[in-house]
């Protein structure tokens, strides 16, 4: 069953495979003179960049809001997640607009500095490391904060008496035994730079990800972009494999604090600077998109655009998004049960294959889903299925990890007590296992619906014809101007988060 | 549990019904590169005259291209509109398209059409310069090659260099005078744009508009489209290379073609046969005050009448055939 869904999985990776295969050894040479020096040193520095922007966001968060005791603690964690509901291309869109000279931010520049010159141009890797980090420092956050929760207040206290200098704490003790869960958590920003599709072609700024899309819609090259699509994989799993190693020393430091961590109230001042950093956060990352998107929806709804069709597009998106979550956790539990029973090389194995969708641009993803479906099943093409395919192939690796986090708190005696007592397995697995790993359940479909509601790419190319999504319209109302028309579905998305993302977050709180 | 997978299967059901509804028997589909704001009124108009629902599927032409290639005969498209020519050749060159009954065809000037009537222009555009009254370079600039002279550095506008129109220019200019000519061209632009191009013609226009830049080379459109909303702009149109010995302006069209596995070939000839009849031709160009490529039919008064300048004689479907090569110089040359 495990290996059924991983050889589902890894359908784009056979076609990039068996594409780039095609391609001769002059091409690649060629390919590598050309374009692969500059298109590396891109792809590396954003990521590198993005890494940096969403540690400094997202741990500054969580290390105030986890540690400190202000008025207002229980809604700042929101503010920080909430970004998640706006995708990078709508952040791209908006700050194209807001940075013009009739921009708002245009327009307070020229009132500070006198001149619409001078305003900073965002067509560049700072302008795409602004928005990829607005975009997903709240990952970072999430894990961290929830380290940062739970991490041992004793050891802090070992290291005082020891004689440790208060400012040294957070460097010496918190930010190495944070490690891995900062490392989690900038292995999912990263990865999601490295594929990102939206906010690179917006900005225009050349990464493997956007590049291979041109190389293949541009000039039909399929080969090339295999190729391309080849590198870019190894690349994200060197990366992986990184992450793994930092996580796997996981196991030599935690120990289980047996207190809750008690917190002290803040100063006046502190309050006041907690505040402005975390206010300046939110201005950026979520009050200006939401205010944006509110002005011109108003704009949209006074000249009655918001019509049917509209609704129409709300509805493909969310029930979308809902079949390719609920799917993509039903089909990852396999593959998690299994690794979790294993432990071995082999399923290790299949879990890194299986998160081969989430390395690989959407653009490659739909394409081999296409190119697999019309030469192997061609009866079943035409509707949503290649559609669903591919959002489940993409964000499968969600789902899986989220599972597989959830069953490592699962002890075999309590499966064998189950088996002694008369349960089948498939009874043991429906009253013993699903009930105790409800929580990581929910992440998984919670994860993976955020995800589908916002996929772009790949429902660029295969969706059904006709069948338009909020993305899709996003993505057509802003590339012809229509702000008018952007803005509502844009609103929409973030409206239909938000009730999952507040699963989620209750999710999370129940664990501590 | 129960509820939620009573609840699936409704949405699934749902999902795949509304699907159903566009897939019904008197429709057909057509494959959109073009903007929707300039397909819906001819669409509507066809519609409301024939009855026959046409469903547009939009997105980028490449993209679409690409998704007619692979599908193969799983397709649903019954026709295919780009707004380029280039990207309406390749097609062709890859035998996605049927070949068209002549009565579509001739009426459509040979050189707005395939040469085997797989494809055919709809509408026509210019690629002109737009330039700012107030500046210096008024009254100078009178070529597209003007746009080298280092003394723009800073003051010059163009688009990306993926943008399908930019593309289609340069394979003109290239064709038109001569490529080594073109690549120095490129390379001094590249100068005079330190890097910074812009994503929309449109922006280009604001940005010649507000004095912040001088010159642009855009689409004709575009300028007329500003001067719409800001008719005291100072704008002026520019249409290069007219002297004796001078290409001409560069033009390039938007067109349609039809699927080689249409399966509904009656219905998608009279969509065809409507874009081609001179109230189609009218209403498809005019919403974007383009030339319509059926002689006779007059474009909108407010852009220079199709005969009073001269033209690059390049024929369409040129563009598709030096389209790898246009971009290969561009890439070369490293424009943003």
């Amino acid at each position: 069953m495990a290996v059924l869904v991983v050889v589902l999985a890894s359908i784009p990776l056979w076609f990039v495979l068996f594409e780039s295969s095609q391609l001769s050894f002059e091409q690649w040479q060629q390919l590598w003179s050309s374009r692969l020096p500059e298109l590396l040193w891109n792809t590396l520095s954003l990521a590198v960049l993005v890494a940096i922007g969403c540690f400094v966001l997202g741990v500054s968060a969580a290390w105030w809001i986890a540690r400190h005791d202000f008025p207002g603690r229980q809604y700042a964690i929101w503010l920080m997640v909430l970004p998640l509901t706006i995708p990078t291309y709508v952040f791209a869109h908006i700050y194209t607009t807001l940075f013009e000279a009739d921009g708002w931010i245009g327009i307070v520049w020229q009132y500070l500095f006198g001149s619409a010159d001078t305003i900073p141009d965002i067509y560049n890797i700072f302008g795409v490391t602004m928005v990829l980090s607005l975009a997903g420092f709240s990952y970072v956050f999430l894990l961290a904060h929830s380290a940062l929760s739970v991490s041992t207040q004793t050891l802090e206290e070992a290291a005082q008496i020891q004689g440790i200098r208060k400012a040294q704490v957070f460097w010496r003790i918190n930010l190495p035994l944070l490690r891995p869960a900062i490392a989690a958590g900038l292995a999912v920003v990263v990865l999601h730079a490295l594929s990102d599709f939206g906010a690179v072609s917006m900005l225009h700024f050349q990464t493997f990800t956007l590049s291979i899309y041109l190389q293949m819609s541009g000039r039909f090259d399929y080969q090339s972009a295999a190729s391309l699509s080849l590198l870019l994989i190894t690349l994200s799993l060197t990366f992986l494999v990184l992450e793994r190693f930092f996580r796997a020393r996981q196991r030599y430091y935690s120990c289980r604090q047996t207190r809750k961590h008690t917190l002290k109230p803040a100063s006046p001042i502190k309050i006041a600077a907690i505040w402005f950093w975390l206010g300046l956060i939110t201005l950026f990352s979520f009050a200006l998109p939401l205010a944006w998107m509110l002005s011109w929806s108003w704009e949209a709804w006074t000249q009655d655009l918001i019509n049917q069709a509209f609704w129409g597009y709300a509805f493909n998106s969310l029930s979308l998004a809902a079949m390719s979550a609920t799917i993509a956790t039903v089909i990852a539990l396999p593959i998690a049960l299994y690794n979790n029973r294993q432990r071995s090389k082999f399923s290790n194995t299949l879990i890194q294959v299986s998160s081969v969708g989430f390395v690989l641009p959407g653009p490659v993803v739909a394409l081999g889903i296409l190119t697999f479906i019309i030469a192997v099943f061609p009866i079943v093409y035409g509707g949503i299925f290649a559609l669903l395919l591919a959002l489940i192939i993409r964000f499968l690796p969600l789902a899986v990890q989220s599972q597989d986090a959830a069953m490592q708190q699962l002890t075999p005696s309590i499966e064998q007590a189950g088996r002694i007592l008369g349960a089948t397995p498939l009874e043991n697995l429906r009253r013993v296992i699903i009930p105790m790993i409800r929580g990581g359940l929910a992440s998984a479909w919670v994860l993976v619906f955020i995800d589908a509601l916002k996929e772009l790419p790949a429902t660029l190319i295969l969706r059904p014809t006709g069948f338009d999504t909020l993305p899709v319209r996003i993505w057509i109302e802003a590339s012809e101007e229509m702000l008018e028309l952007a803005a509502p579905a844009a609103l929409m998305l973030v409206v239909g988060t938000l009730p999952v993302l507040w699963i989620l977050m209750k999710n999370g709180n129940r664990k501590h | 549990m129960k509820s939620l997978k009573s609840m699936i299967i409704v949405l699934f059901t749902a999902v795949l019904s509304t699907i159903s509804i566009a897939q019904a028997a008197d429709s057909i589909v057509v494959f959109s590169g073009r903007s929707d704001k300039f397909v819906k009124p001819v669409i509507k108009q066809f519609t409301k005259e024939t009855g026959i629902n046409v469903t547009i599927h939009s997105g980028e032409s490449t993209a679409l291209l690409n998704k007619l290639k692979i599908e193969g005969n799983r397709t649903d498209a019954d026709l295919y509109l780009s707004n380029d020519a280039g990207t309406l050749q390749k097609g062709s060159d890859l035998g996605l398209f049927a070949k068209l009954p002549s009565s579509l065809a001739s009426p459509i000037d040979a050189n707005f059409r395939a040469q085997d009537d797989t494809w055919i222009g709809l509408s026509a555009r210019a690629r002109v310069l737009v330039v700012n009254t107030n500046s210096p370079f008024a009254d100078s600039l009178h070529s597209v090659f003007d746009l080298a002279d280092p003394k723009l550095n800073g003051k010059l506008g163009i688009t990306h260099s993926t943008n399908e129109s930019y593309i289609a220019g340069v394979s003109v200019y290239m064709l038109a005078s001569d490529k080594e000519k073109t690549k120095a061209w490129l390379s001094s632009m590249k100068n005079n744009v330190n890097g910074k191009v812009f994503n929309k013609h449109s922006k280009i226009v604001s940005a010649v508009a507000s004095g912040k830049l001088a010159a642009g080379l855009v689409n004709h459109y575009y300028v007329y489209r500003h001067l719409d909303k800001h008719p005291d702009a100072p704008l002026k149109v520019i249409l290069p290379d007219q002297g004796a010995n001078e290409m001409g302006v560069a033009w390039n069209v938007a067109g349609i073609a039809m699927s080689k596995h249409s399966k509904k070939r009656a219905l998608a000839e009279k969509l065809l046969a409507y874009l081609v009849s001179e109230k189609g031709q009218k209403v498809f160009s005019d919403v974007n005050r383009e030339y319509p490529t059926r002689a006779g039919v007059a474009a909108s008064s407010v852009v220079p009448a199709a005969g009073s300048y001269k033209i690059a004689n390049v024929p369409m479907y040129q563009l598709g055939k030096y389209r790898n090569e246009t971009i290969d110089l561009i890439e070369a040359v490293g424009m943003p």
